[in-house]
């Protein structure tokens, strides 16, 4: 027999409250969100505005490099470059900040202070590769692999030291 | 018609980075969406809610003084708040399991990782209109249904009024 406790949740469903549009419109709605005029207009849009989101990584990116060993900022810095460097086309730059941040998440979560070579490595790159105009050569490619490879390497021993201790 | 229904359609945009409000409000016109506000935190955000009425919100997570999750619980919760039902979508770099699952907590409708796409966010946008979810009142949290599905194998605890139609008392 299922453990039953006394209901304590009031459940309102859709239709009990006001909706974004009528049933007739909603499918025509999503059709159009879903179509490919949508999309091919809105990567227009995206594109359009690729310079100013450009600047803003530029404008991160110096707040990164400016947060120092202040580990907190460099991964808010980080947080907000990886939100916006692949919208604004610079891929490279986008996968080592995503990368950065994975790092320390995760570092985060098992208790482990990050390395901070680790770290400036990776601030280092994104500087460089920001200012790349080239924004995915195959050198910043092989950058972001090798760091990536250089972070799971520093968790895995961080993972056998916590063992061993 | 669509387009005189997004036409109709008012969103609030909450983003501290005036490029991103840019962007999203380039998207939002694309789709034929023209009424659009912006605030740059949930504070401000708060007061234009109180001043016109707004059918989605898409909002971002990092921002002070007042940040996307507590602008989420106050939108959900106040008694001030002008519309506890809306849709909120939150659109964030911070993509961390904590961070999600406080999100879900805040009453967040939907989740969207930065790098945003037109696809990722008209996505978000299309699965609100389709399939609006119902919404739960505990004593502790006013929101959108958690639960996206039960599983079989749940075997409680069973707290809903409408948890009792389903189970076979054995």
């Amino acid at each position: 027999m299922p453990h039953k406790t006394k209901p304590k949740a009031q459940v309102i469903p859709p239709d009990a409250y006001p909706q974004l549009a009528s049933k007739a419109q909603t499918a025509a709605l999503a059709r159009t969100l879903r179509s490919h005029v949508t999309a091919v207009t809105a990567t227009r849009v995206i594109e359009e505005s690729g310079e100013g989101l450009r600047d803003a990584v530029r404008f991160y990116v110096e707040e990164l490099e400016a947060a120092g060993t202040n580990l907190v900022l460099v991964l808010d810095k980080a947080h907000e470059i990886r939100g916006f460097a692949e919208t604004a086309g610079m891929l490279s730059t986008g996968r080592i900040a995503d990368g950065l941040c994975r790092y320390c998440d995760e570092a985060e979560q098992r208790g482990i202070v990050p390395d901070a070579a680790v770290v400036a490595l990776h601030v280092s790159a994104i500087g460089r590769t920001a200012r790349d105009p080239d924004t995915m050569t195959h050198m910043n490619d092989v950058v972001a692999k090798e760091l990536a490879q250089l972070a799971g390497r520093k968790l895995a021993e961080s993972r056998k030291t916590l063992k061993n201790s | 018609m669509p387009g005189a229904a997004f036409e109709q359609l008012k969103v609030l945009i909450v983003e501290d980075n005036q490029h991103m409000r840019s962007l999203l409000r380039a998207l939002l016109n694309s789709v034929g969406i023209r009424e659009i506000a912006e605030a740059s935190n949930g504070s401000s955000a708060l007061n234009l809610l109180r001043e016109r009425k707004c059918d989605m919100i898409l909002t971002d997570l990092a921002m002070q003084p007042m940040d996307g999750l507590e602008f989420s619980r106050t939108v959900r919760t106040s008694e001030k708040s002008p519309n506890p039902f809306v849709p909120i979508i939150m659109i964030t770099g911070h993509t961390e399991r904590h961070r999600v699952e406080e999100a879900r907590d805040a009453g967040v409708t939907e989740f969207l990782a930065k790098p945003i796409t037109a696809q990722s966010l008209f996505s978000r946008l299309a699965e609100i209109m389709e399939r609006p979810r119902a919404f739960v009142r505990t004593e502790t949290y006013f929101g959108p249904d958690r639960r996206r599905k039960t599983p079989e194998s749940y075997a409680g605890p069973w707290r809903r009024h409408d948890d009792f139609q389903d189970v076979q008392i054995q």
